[in-house]
C-alpha cells in the first residue's frame, strides 16, 4: 500500500512539473501550447539514451531540459509571431512530429518497440527499496524550485510583461516591448521544464515508446490546469490532484464493475477529459482555485 | 514512370478527401472564426455511421446517406450545445472546447463500435487499364462522389439565399445584423452544411483505407494545413489547397516513406504561414 501510494505521488509530481510549464506558458503569458506532450517526449528520450550508454543522470537531466528547450526554439522563431491560434495549430503538429521522428528513425530511438531497460535513477546510491522515496523526494524538491522560480518569475518585471502580453498584446507593442521575444523565453523554459519531466518520467517507468506520448497527454494536463484555474500555482497543483485521482480512479472502478475491458477504459477516460474541457470552457473557464469576478 | 502516374492518382483522390475536410474546417473558420478541431473525429464518426448504416440497410448509398445525416446533426448540435454559448468568447477558447468535443466523440466511437479496423463491403473490380496506368474504378466512384460533394456546398453557398446569408455573415458580421440577418438561423444552415461535408470526407477516407477511431484525428493536421494554405475561410482556397497537398504527400511516399507523409503537411503549413500567411488566395487582413 505505501509502495502504491509513492508510485501515485510520483506520477502526479512528474504531471505537476508538465503542469506548471504549460501554466506558465499559457496562464501568464497566454501562449496557446497544444504540443506539451513533444518536449516531454524530447526531454524522455534524450534522458533516456544518455542514460543507456552510461552518462550519469547529473549529466543526462540537464541536457534533457536543455534539449528540450533548445527543440522549441524552432518552433517559436516559425510561429510566435503569428496570431495565437495559428501557434496553437502549429505546436500541435510539432508534437506529432516530435512522435513521427521517434517512430521512424529506429536507429535511434528503436522505433515502436521503444527503450526498455532504462535503469533507474538512483540506482547504486540508495538501498533498492527507498529508491522510489528518494526519487520522489527529488521531485518534490524540483517541483518546488519550480514553484519557486514561477514566483519570482510573477513578480519580476519580466512577469509584469508577460502578464500585459496575456491582456493585451498591442498594448505591449505600443510600449515599445517586442512580445515575441518575451514569449519564446517562456516557451523556451515551459519546454525545458516539460523535458526534466520527460527524464524523470522515463527513468521511473524504464520503458518508453512512442505511444505514451500522443496528444492526449498535451490534452490531459490541459484538463488539469482548466480545471485547477488558469495562471495560478494552486490551480496546476489542484487540478492535476484532480487529474490523478481520476486516472487512478477509472483503475478502481473496474474493481467494483466488473466486465469493463481495459479498451473500454481508455475510451471512457478519453470521454471523461474531452466532457471536463467542454464543460470548464463553458460554465467554468476561470478553474476551481481562479478567481471568481473574472471570466 | 507508371508508378509515378498511380501515385499521382492516388495523390489525386486523397486530395480531394483532405480537401472536403480543409472546406468543413474553413467553412466555420470563415464564419465563426475559430479553427474547428472536432472535424477530425466527425470524420470517423461519419465513417463509422456509415459503415453501421450499410450492414444494416444492405446499400452502401443509403449508408453513408444516414452518415451524412448524422455529420449534418451533430455539426449543428456542436453549435447550439457548445460553440453558440462561446460566441465573444477568445477564439482559443472555442479551439480548446471543439478538441474536448472531439475526445468525447471518439471515445464515444470506442465504445460504440471498438477498436478493431472495419472495412467497408465493396464489390471487387477488376482495375482499369489505361496507357499501363492502373485506374481503380472505385477511385472513379469517389472522385465523382467528391465533385458532386463540392459542386451541392458550393450551389449552397452561391446559388441560395441562406448560402449569400453566410457569405454576407463571414465577410462581416456587424453589418450582416444591422442588415437584419438572424445569425442565429444563419449558423445552424452553416454548422449543417459543415456538419455533412466533413461526414463525406470522413465516409470517404473510410473507403479508401480502412476506419479506425484514429483516421479523422489523423487528417486534422493535413486538413489545417490545407485551410491556410488556401487562404482562411477561402473554400475553394481549401479545396485547391487540399487537392495539392494530399497530391504532395501521397508523390512524395517514395522518397520520405510512408510514416512521414503526415509531416510534409506539417512542413506546408510552416512554409505558407512563414512565406504566405494570408494563404494562396486569401485577403491580408486578419491572417496575421
Amino acid at each position: 500500500m505505501e509502495a502504491y501510494i509513492i508510485a501515485i505521488a510520483i506520477v502526479t509530481a512528474i504531471y505537476v512539473l508538465l503542469a506548471l510549464g504549460l501554466n506558465l506558458q499559457y496562464g501568464l503569458t497566454g501562449l496557446i501550447n497544444f504540443g506539451h506532450v513533444g518536449f516531454f517526449c524530447v526531454g524522455a528520450y534524450v534522458a533516456a539514451l544518455l542514460s543507456k550508454h552510461q552518462v550519469s543522470p547529473l549529466v543526462a537531466f540537464p541536457v534533457a531540459a536543455l534539449l528540450a528547450g533548445l527543440a522549441a526554439w524552432p518552433l517559436g522563431v516559425v510561429s510566435l509571431r503569428l496570431r495565437e491560434d495559428y501557434f496553437a495549430i502549429v505546436s500541435l503538429g510539432f508534437s506529432e512530429v516530435v512522435r513521427l521522428v521517434a517512430t521512424s528513425e529506429r536507429w535511434l530511438t528503436n522505433g515502436v518497440q521503444g527503450i526498455s531497460g532504462i535503469p533507474k535513477l538512483m540506482d547504486g546510491l540508495v538501498p533498492r527499496a527507498a529508491e522510489p522515496a528518494a526519487v520522489l523526494a527529488l521531485l518534490v524538491a524540483v517541483n518546488l524550485g519550480a514553484i519557486l522560480m514561477m514566483r519570482r518569475i510573477a513578480n519580476s518585471p519580466f512577469g509584469r510583461v508577460i502578464e500585459a502580453i496575456r491582456d493585451n498584446e498591442e498594448a505591449v507593442k505600443s510600449l515599445g516591448k517586442d512580445p515575441a521575444g518575451f514569449k519564446m523565453k517562456v516557451l523556451m523554459l515551459g519546454a525545458a521544464l516539460a523535458g526534466i519531466a520527460g527524464a524523470f518520467y522515463a527513468h521511473y517507468i524504464s520503458f518508453i515508446s512512442p505511444e505514451q506520448f500522443v496528444p492526449l497527454v498535451t490534452f490531459q494536463i490541459w484538463m488539469a490546469i482548466i480545471m485547477g484555474g488558469v495562471g495560478r500555482v494552486s490551480g496546476a497543483l489542484v487540478g492535476t490532484l484532480i487529474l490523478m485521482f481520476f486516472l487512478e480512479g477509472s483503475r478502481f472502478l473496474r474493481d467494483i464493475v466488473p466486465f469493463i475491458p481495459d479498451v473500454e477504459m481508455a475510451s471512457i477516460r478519453l470521454g471523461v477529459v474531452g466532457l471536463a474541457i467542454v464543460l470548464f470552457t463553458l460554465y467554468r473557464p476561470q478553474g476551481l482555485m481562479g478567481d471568481f469576478t473574472r471570466r | 514512370m507508371t508508378g509515378f502516374l498511380e501515385l499521382l492518382v492516388a495523390g489525386l483522390t486523397s486530395g480531394l478527401v483532405v480537401g472536403l475536410a480543409a472546406l468543413a474546417v474553413t467553412l466555420v473558420f470563415g464564419v465563426a472564426r475559430f479553427g474547428n478541431a472536432t472535424t477530425g473525429d466527425a470524420m470517423s464518426l461519419g465513417a463509422y455511421v456509415a459503415f453501421a448504416g450499410a450492414n444494416a440497410t444492405g446499400s452502401l448509398i443509403a449508408g453513408s446517406a444516414i452518415g451524412v445525416a448524422t455529420g449534418a446533426l451533430v455539426g449543428a448540435a456542436s453549435y447550439l450545445l457548445v460553440f453558440r454559448r462561446l460566441v465573444g468568447r477568445s477564439a482559443v477558447t472555442a479551439l480548446l472546447a471543439s478538441i474536448g468535443i472531439g475526445l468525447f466523440i471518439r471515445a464515444g466511437i470506442g465504445l460504440a463500435f471498438g477498436h478493431q479496423q472495419k472495412t467497408f463491403q465493396l464489390p471487387l473490380v477488376r482495375p482499369w487499364r489505361i496507357f499501363d496506368i492502373r485506374l481503380h474504378p472505385n477511385d472513379l466512384n469517389l472522385a465523382v462522389v467528391a465533385i458532386l460533394a463540392l459542386a451541392v456546398t458550393f450551389f449552397v453557398l452561391h446559388g441560395t439565399p441562406v448560402g449569400r446569408r453566410m457569405r454576407a455573415v463571414a465577410d462581416d458580421l456587424s453589418l450582416a445584423r444591422v442588415s437584419g440577418l438572424a445569425p442565429a438561423r444563419v449558423m445552424i444552415a452553416l454548422w449543417l452544411l459543415a456538419g455533412a461535408v466533413t461526414s463525406v470526407a470522413g465516409i470517404m477516407l473510410g473507403i479508401k483505407a480502412v476506419i479506425t477511431p484514429e483516421m479523422g484525428w489523423e487528417m486534422l493536421l493535413p486538413a489545417f494545413a490545407a485551410v491556410i494554405l488556401g487562404g482562411i475561410g477561402h473554400p475553394v482556397g481549401a479545396v485547391v489547397a487540399g487537392i495539392l497537398l494530399g497530391t504532395v504527400q501521397e508523390m512524395s511516399t517514395p522518397f520520405v516513406g510512408f510514416t512521414y507523409k503526415i509531416a510534409i503537411s506539417f512542413l506546408v503549413l510552416l512554409l505558407a504561414l512563414l512565406l504566405r500567411p494570408q494563404g494562396l488566395f486569401g485577403r491580408v487582413e486578419g491572417a496575421r
